[in-house]
């Protein structure tokens, strides 16, 4: 009976993974198809893999889009970690007026639609010829991930024992000082994985970056989401693309796989 | 509320070496905090504010902005559109989030269990959630297409009809439905085991040796525990499927008929499609609205006790 269970839960477990893996095994494999292969019906299951979707891939300016893709969500990512990892050691240490309202009125923003901040951004922008420009895009992210880094973070500095820093303050150190020689080295890993879910959010976001880049700016996922318009769906060169765009997204989730509950929680828990 | 006014001052300084000190450390703290509070009120509110200005003008791009009042709103309130976004937003909401918790708690028992090779199975299963939902979204829409998509191909293979995902209206829905379901389920069930993971093993071994049914077991033991992952799950899957765009927008661009445009895909029609900023204004300050409300309730189903007035962004 208790074996039978086991073997029960197991196999359950299997086809789980089965449901999450084979989406995304399937689209690697479309990946390696021809353009009829990719058509034909029934599915093909085998057949000899082309890397001719990889090579238009990086012959259209699909190499442009995720270059912009990655200056945009790096820029975001420096700024809000520099910035968020100030805030959020005030928050941990300091008690100032009005601590719990800011706050919480910092994690409101994670409740902030994309779609209100469209409208005015769009014009703002527009206005200060600021559209299709990386510099947009970066600012309109940094709304989003500051507020997530300054929550993440903050349980990151909660968990350095004050004593260090103490001990830090009797050797003469200023509160500055304690800051970046002892309390940031010692956050290094939070850091680490808050900067990681930046650049992910940054990567991943679709709605701003559709709304304000139109050409030259234009982030890997607008630009795929055009590919789809002209005559017909060249689904080996989007399967490809996506492939490619998403491979760093896959190799820093293995990363920081312990601390996902901590990133997809905006820090509420861990 | 005044920037420097949230900084406290400390007592009197002793000598004027403290003093020096003091004064530094202010400004410290001052660096700490003002940068931040500073560009997230310049990039949250005062947009908002401009964005709810704007929605009271008869203003499409390329022509002169003229003052409607409440024009906007007493038009949106006519429109037909307009409600039937605000329906399908809020049947998306309530159909996706009520399916992930539960699908969410099965698969975090599941899950939970101890073997080699559950470390990649849940690096499998937790995957997904982090990928761009763009590309999601672009996958399962290749893989519902009619003519040659692999799941109406399974699907006929086992004996049942093929479904025309995609071009229905209510297969549509579901297409929909089920894209979201597929990425966020593991992110209920990731908050679900990091709460069965604060329970303490006495706990589970004294439930194990009283030989507890199942059903009491997880009313008596797991709920507690439960509750509050529970809740933040609900709290965030609710505010993310009331602002839904990305998989409906690359599944169907919002049809067929409009059957799976969301608020904010209307929004985005009217601003990047038609040039009325005034309308598309009005449209994202409703979703504002809404998410405030919802907000609001689960904030205080979590916090029962603390009752606090909360805003999104505002």
């Amino acid at each position: 009976m208790k074996v039978l269970k086991r073997a029960l839960g197991i196999a359950l477990a299997l086809l789980v993974a089965a449901v999450f893996l084979f989406p995304l095994l399937w689209v690697v494999l479309s990946s390696f198809k021809t353009k009829l292969e990719l058509l034909a019906v029934p599915p093909v299951f085998i057949f000899k893999p082309t890397l001719q979707n990889y090579i238009n891939a990086f012959r259209s300016d699909f190499p442009l889009q995720v270059r912009n893709s990655l200056i945009i969500a790096v820029s975001t990512t420096v700024i809000s970690i520099t910035l968020g990892s100030l805030t959020a050691y005030g928050f941990s240490r300091y008690t100032i007026k009005g601590s719990d309202f800011l706050q919480f009125w910092i994690l409101s923003l994670r409740m902030l639609p994309a779609i209100a901040v469209v409208v005015p951004f769009y014009l703002v922008f527009r206005t200060l010829g600021l559209l299709d420009r990386h510099i947009a895009l970066i600012l309109v992210y940094c709304l989003f991930n500051i507020s997530f880094a300054v929550w993440v973070l903050k349980g990151f500095f909660d968990e350095i024992p004050l004593e260090l820093e103490e001990a830090a303050m009797l050797d003469g150190y200023s509160p500055p000082q304690v800051f970046l020689k002892v309390s940031l080295p010692l956050a290094r890993a939070g850091l680490a994985t808050t900067a990681i879910f930046c650049l992910i959010q940054s990567l991943n976001e679709f709605l701003l970056a559709v709304s304000l880049t139109t050409r030259v700016a234009e982030t890997a996922p607008v630009g795929l989401s055009k590919v789809q318009t002209l005559m017909g769906v060249d689904w080996g060169l989007l399967s490809a693309g996506s492939i490619v765009f998403m491979l760093p997204v896959v190799i820093f989730t293995v990363i920081v796989r312990n601390e996902l509950v901590r990133g997809m929680s905006f820090g509420r828990m861990r | 509320m005044s920037q420097e006014a949230m900084v406290n001052e400390r007592e009197g300084p002793a000598t004027a070496v403290e003093a020096a000190a003091g004064l530094r450390d202010l400004w410290w703290r001052r660096l700490l905090f003002i940068p931040t509070i500073t560009l997230l009120l310049l990039l949250a509110i005062v947009p908002l504010i401009f964005s709810l200005g704007v929605s009271l003008f008869n203003y499409t791009l390329g022509s002169r902005a003229i003052w409607i009042g409440l024009g906007n709103y007493i038009y949106m309130f006519t429109d037909p559109q307009f409600w039937l976004a605000t329906r399908v937003t809020v049947q998306f909401t309530i159909a996706a989030v009520s399916i992930e918790v539960v699908l969410g708690i099965l698969l975090a028992f599941i899950l939970n269990q101890r073997f080699t090779g559950m470390g990649i199975i849940r690096l499998i299963v937790f995957l997904p959630m982090m990928l761009a939902p763009f590309c999601i979204g672009l996958f399962w829409r290749f893989m519902f297409d009619q003519t040659f998509g692999i799941v109406d191909y399974m699907l006929t293979r086992i004996g049942l009809p093929a479904i025309p995902w995609l071009t229905h209206p209510f297969w549509a829905q579901v297409a929909v439905v089920v894209v979201d379901v597929w990425q966020w389920t593991p992110f209920v069930a990731l908050l679900v085991l990091a709460g069965v993971g604060t329970i303490p093993a006495e706990l589970l071994e004294a439930a194990t040796l009283d030989r507890a049914s199942t059903w009491l077991k997880f009313r008596q033991i797991y709920w507690p525990y439960l509750r509050f992952p529970l809740l933040l799950a609900l709290l965030f899957r609710s505010i993310d499927t009331l602002k839904l765009f990305d998989s409906p927008f690359i599944l169907t661009g919002g049809g067929p008929g409009n059957f799976t445009s969301t608020l904010s895909i209307l929004g985005y029609r009217h601003q990047i499609m038609f040039f009325n900023v005034g309308m598309a204004a009005a449209i994202s300050w409703i979703v504002v609205i809404i998410i405030n409300i919802v907000a609001n309730i689960l904030i205080r189903l979590i916090t029962p006790i603390k009752v606090e007035q909360v805003s999104t962004g505002l």
